[in-house]
């Protein structure tokens, strides 16, 4: 199967009833399966926004002040839109192909693996989307009791965006899933690259790194770029450049990602 | 006689250096059963999972109904069905909703499919448990399952990799009798496995695969009789004529002596065993048929050499 038909399955029906099939297992479960990922993002807001932000001195953007909480805001939006697909995409993906061997089942039908592994991705991304909405109505709210404030009606757009790079995050959490040996070396991915990435990325504290090298492995990532889009949405109305910072950083993820994720799923799976 | 409905010619998977499937020629008609036989690491899984799609053939072809697989795999992947080693259930789901999300990966849709699961889940004795999840059921009736859940599109051929292993005799003999009628209703069935008294009842055509390469295919009988001869005679542990009995054999040319718990089991022919009775009158010996577990015998003794 050539590069090519790998990336094109994305919108091939074979690639749907795998989504398909995740997001009824989580349609059954979604009591379980919201509340408490969901309420991650809720009180890092209420920690970092609410309590931390008392401490904190406001914070100049774009050539205005805004408090800490208004500065945190998006910033957990980019972090619930990086942390969700990247965690599914990790864990909830390894115990579907490890433990239950549902991708086995799955290929000995009509679906073959780019689907397998494009209907984890867009699943993923859509995990995210619901856990987005939910920090996005809680936002909401606090801008409602001025704790923070945003231009609120630019909320709705938060969970596209966050689609756009949860796609991104997702495909390359599969590389991982593919070639961890043990699910307990999940903590690899997860402390040495996973938090990094959403820590230093403008999401909780601006950073300004000096020297060309590291100013553009910041702007690569789709974090970061998310961030500042979400952030230049919410605080002044325009995202600015970082939106198509974010289309151009999320597509040099998920290329490459997707493709190096379907060889080695194949080689782990199929064994070949 | 019918067509065969799949067929595979020169079929080789390597890995590396190591030829797990050597040049492999097999068919399977409508209504027939293939058995695959080998010890392990004899090359059935590799085949299968070649035939079914996994992995591709380093060389050879496959053909689904006269197409070439490689160019018309997903219209072919619609007719097969496939029920692997592995349980591979989705415990995320019920019972009956494991068919109804299996049917969902394949196009065109299944036609009537609530009617197909309700036939599905009378048949193979589910409809209890149709809204419990698999993890109720015993070992029996997870394979049924996994069996229902890999025929559930109306393929024209079915897959059974080791279908009763860890099964008790009981549900063994279930699952035989649902091949059987799958058999019947005129599914082509290539079915690995094991167990020889398995094979030799349910198998209208028997391969049996030593090192990757096809070593002897044919009816069951004819399997056997190219292989081991006519008779096998076991001469007990207490026999006191026996090591004379055993060079007398290897005199006359027998290659696969085998003792198994101390007896002497050796395939004969029809004059060896008159000149055996000639000899040793004093002797005692049982004298029975040859099976299959002798066919293995034979052929890891002769390193998967046919006669």
């Amino acid at each position: 199967m050539s590069a090519l038909q790998s990336l094109t399955a994305a919108g091939d029906w074979r690639s749907w009833a795998v989504f398909r099939r995740n997001a009824l297992v989580f349609l059954r479960n979604w009591r379980t399966a919201v509340i408490p990922p969901a309420m991650e993002p809720v009180i890092f807001f209420v920690a970092f926004g609410i309590g931390f932000a008392g401490y904190v001195e406001d914070l100049p953007y774009r050539g205005a002040q805004i408090n800490y909480a208004t500065y945190v805001a998006p910033g957990l939006i980019a972090y619930t839109a990086f942390g969700t697909p990247y965690y599914e995409a990790l864990y909830s993906a390894y115990v579907r192909m490890f433990y239950q061997k549902t991708w086995d089942g799955i290929l000995a039908t009509q679906v073959e693996l780019p689907s397998v592994v494009w209907g984890e991705i867009l699943w993923g991304a859509v995990r995210g989307m619901v856990n987005i909405s939910i920090v996005c109505l809680v936002v909401a709210v606090f801008d409602l009791i001025g704790v923070v404030d945003v231009r609120s009606e630019f909320l709705v757009f938060m969970p596209l965006l966050g689609f756009v790079a949860g796609c991104a995050f997702a495909s390359f959490a599969l590389i991982f899933t593919a070639i961890v040996p043990a699910i307990d070396h999940m903590n690899y991915p997860v402390f040495l690259i996973g938090w990094p990435l959403s820590l230093i990325s403008n999401t909780f504290f601006p950073i300004d790194p000096e020297g060309r090298v590291a100013r553009a492995l910041v702007q690569i990532n789709p974090v970061y770029q998310l961030a500042e889009s979400a952030r230049g949405l919410l605080v002044v109305g325009d995202p600015g450049f970082h939106l198509l910072g974010l289309l151009g950083s999320a597509t040099l993820f998920l290329v490459p990602c997707t493709l190096l994720s379907v060889r080695l799923t194949r080689r782990r799976v199929l064994g070949d | 006689m019918t067509a065969a409905i799949l067929e595979a010619r020169g079929l080789t998977k390597r890995y590396g250096n190591r030829v797990v499937v050597d040049h492999l020629d097999l068919a399977c008609r409508p209504g027939t059963v293939l058995g695959l036989l080998g010890p392990n690491g004899a090359g059935k899984t590799t085949t299968l999972r070649m035939l079914y799609g996994f992995v591709p053939p380093d060389e050879g072809s496959i053909f689904y109904a006269g197409k070439l697989f490689s160019e018309n795999r997903t219209d072919a992947k619609r007719a097969i069905g496939v029920c692997t080693q592995d349980d591979s259930l989705d415990y995320d789901f019920t019972v009956a909703q494991n068919l109804f999300i299996y049917a969902s990966y394949f196009r065109p849709r299944v036609e009537n499919l609530k009617q197909r699961v309700a036939e599905l889940l009378e048949r193979f004795e589910l409809a209890p448990y149709a809204d419990a999840s698999p993890h109720v059921l015993s070992g029996g009736f997870v394979r049924r399952l996994l069996i229902a859940r890999s025929i559930v599109h109306r393929p024209s051929v079915l897959f059974l990799d080791e279908p009763t292993t860890g099964l008790d005799p009981s549900a063994r003999l279930d699952v035989w009798e649902l091949i059987d009628g799958m058999r019947t209703e005129g599914l082509a069935i290539v079915l690995t496995t094991h167990y020889m008294d398995e094979a030799e009842r349910l198998s209208d055509d028997l391969l049996v695969i030593h090192e990757g390469r096809g070593v002897v295919h044919g009816e069951p009988h004819q399997v056997i009789d190219s292989v081991l001869g006519d008779h096998v005679i076991i001469v007990p542990r207490g026999e006191p004529a026996r090591a004379q009995i055993e060079a007398w054999l290897e005199r006359r040319g027998a290659e696969q002596v085998a003792t198994v718990l101390g007896e002497l089991r050796v395939p004969v022919s029809k004059e060896d065993l008159a000149a055996l009775t000639a000899t040793f009158t004093d002797a005692t010996w049982q004298v029975r048929p040859p099976n299959l577990d002798d066919l293995f015998i034979a052929l890891a003794r002769r390193n998967g050499r046919p006669r």
